[in-house]
C-alpha cells in the first residue's frame, strides 16, 4: 500500500510536469459493503499505484481509468462490489450494492501556442488564459509582442518566428493556433510545427489560401498525413466576425478536441436552425 | 485543471508530519460555483489551499474538514445551494456532494 505521502508527490509531478495520471478515490459505497473510504491508486499507462483493495473491483477501476486518461475525464463512476461499471442514475438506484469511485485525469495545464499577436492572437490568448491553459505568443514585431499588450498571463516572446518555435517544446499537450499578419508567415511557422506532434494545429485563413499553403509544404517533403491533421480553415463555423468571436470558435474547437464532442447545438431547435442554414 | 497548488499544499504538511484534511466535490447538480474534482486542503491550524466554491457552502465544508481532521472519519457532505438562507440569496442554486478526508503521510 503507497503512503500518502508518496501519492501526494506522485500528483504533484503529474500536474507540474506529467506524464498524466488517473487518480482514483473511493468516496462512497451501499451500506454493507466492504471497502475503504478515501482509499486511492493512481492509473499511469503502464503501471498502478496504490490500491482501493484489489480484486475484480480493482481491476475494473483501473481498466476504466487508464481509458480515461486520453479523454481528459473528472467524473464519479459507480461500480458493483464485483466490478461491473453502472452508468446512468436509474441504474445506478436500481442496483442492489454500489461503490463510488472519483475518477480524475492529473495532468500539467494544456499549453496555448499563438502565433501573431495581432487582434485576434490577442483575443485568442486572452480566452486560452480564462480557460486555464498556460499561454504563450510568439511575433516578430515588438509592438505586437510585449508584456503590456495582453492584459492576461501569458510568456510573450519577441524574436524571429522560425527560430522561437524551433526552440519551443511542443508536446501532445500543445495547442497551436497560427494567426499571424500573413501566409507567408503561417506557412513559415507551419512548417515549423507541423510534425511535432502537437495536440492541435489551426489555422486561419480562407479556404483557397489555406489550400495553397498546405501544398506548398506537401511539394516541399513534410509528412502527408501531418499536413491532413492541421485544422484550417480554422475554428467552429459558428458565423464568427470580431476577433473576440473567432477566438470563441478557435478556443471552441480546441475544447471540441480536447474532450470530444459533437460540436452541434444541444437543442431540437439549435439543430434544425444551423441545419437550414448549412 | 491541475490541483499543483493543492498537492504541493498537501505535500509540505507531509514532509513535515502533519496530517491535512482534503475536500472533493464528488458530485453536483445544478448551477454550481465550481465542478467534480475542485479541491479544498484544510491543515491543522485552520489555514487552507484551493477552493470549492467561494462562499457558497465553503464555510460549511470548512468546518467539516476540521471536524474531519479530529475524527479521522472520512465522510460525504451533501451542501444545498438552492435554499435561501436568513433572507439572502446564495447566487448559485444547486446540490453540491463533497467528500472530505483525513490524509497523514
Amino acid at each position: 500500500m503507497a503512503k500518502s505521502a508518496e501519492i501526494a508527490r506522485a500528483l504533484l509531478t503529474a500536474a507540474r510536469e506529467g506524464p498524466a495520471v488517473a487518480s482514483c478515490t473511493v468516496m462512497g459505497a451501499t451500506a454493507g459493503v466492504e471497502v475503504s473510504l478515501g482509499a486511492k491508486m493512481l492509473v499511469y499507462a503502464e503501471r498502478e499505484l496504490g490500491g482501493i483493495g484489489g480484486g475484480a473491483l480493482e481491476s475494473a477501476v483501473a481498466d476504466f481509468a487508464r481509458s480515461a486518461i486520453p479523454k481528459h475525464l473528472v467524473q464519479t463512476c459507480a461500480f458493483t462490489p464485483e466490478g461491473e461499471f453502472v452508468e446512468g442514475r436509474r441504474a445506478i438506484e436500481a442496483a442492489e450494492a454500489i461503490v463510488e469511485v472519483l475518477v480524475e485525469v492529473v495532468e500539467p495545464a494544456a499549453t496555448l501556442l499563438v502565433v501573431g499577436g495581432g487582434h485576434v492572437g490577442l483575443a485568442v490568448g486572452q480566452l486560452g488564459a480564462m480557460l486555464g491553459m498556460e499561454v504563450a505568443i510568439i511575433d516578430d514585431r515588438e509592438d505586437y509582442a510585449n508584456e503590456d499588450r495582453f492584459p492576461y498571463e501569458a510568456n510573450v516572446i519577441c524574436g524571429d518566428f522560425g527560430e522561437e518555435l524551433e526552440r519551443f517544446p511542443i508536446t501532445a499537450n500543445t495547442f497551436i493556433v497560427l494567426v499571424s499578419r500573413g501566409h507567408k508567415v503561417d506557412e513559415l511557422a507551419l512548417r515549423s510545427v507541423a510534425e511535432r506532434g502537437a495536440g492541435y494545429v489551426g489555422m486561419i485563413g480562407s479556404k483557397r489560401r489555406t489550400r495553397t499553403v498546405l501544398q506548398h509544404l506537401a511539394e516541399e517533403g513534410l509528412d502527408r498525413e501531418a499536413l491532413d491533421r492541421v485544422f484550417t480553415p480554422i475554428g467552429l463555423d459558428i458565423g464568427a466576425e470580431t476577433p473576440e468571436e473567432i477566438a470563441v470558435s478557435v478556443l471552441g474547437e480546441i475544447i471540441l478536441v480536447r474532450r470530444g464532442g459533437g460540436a452541434q447545438p444541444m437543442s431540437e431547435h439549435g439543430r434544425l436552425l444551423a441545419s437550414a442554414r448549412r | 485543471m491541475p490541483h499543483d497548488e493543492v498537492y504541493e499544499a498537501m505535500s509540505s504538511s507531509f514532509e513535515d508530519g502533519s496530517p491535512v484534511a482534503l475536500a472533493t466535490v464528488a458530485q453536483t447538480l445544478g448551477s454550481t460555483p465550481r465542478k467534480t474534482g475542485a479541491k479544498m486542503l484544510v491543515r491543522e491550524d485552520g489555514t487552507f489551499v484551493g477552493t470549492i466554491g467561494g462562499g457558497c457552502g465553503e464555510a460549511e465544508v470548512w468546518q467539516e474538514a476540521m471536524d474531519a481532521l479530529e475524527d479521522g472519519d472520512a465522510r460525504m457532505v451533501t451542501v444545498d445551494l438552492t435554499e435561501p438562507v436568513d433572507g439572502e440569496d446564495k447566487i448559485c442554486g444547486g446540490i453540491m456532494r463533497i467528500f472530505v478526508e483525513k490524509l497523514e503521510a
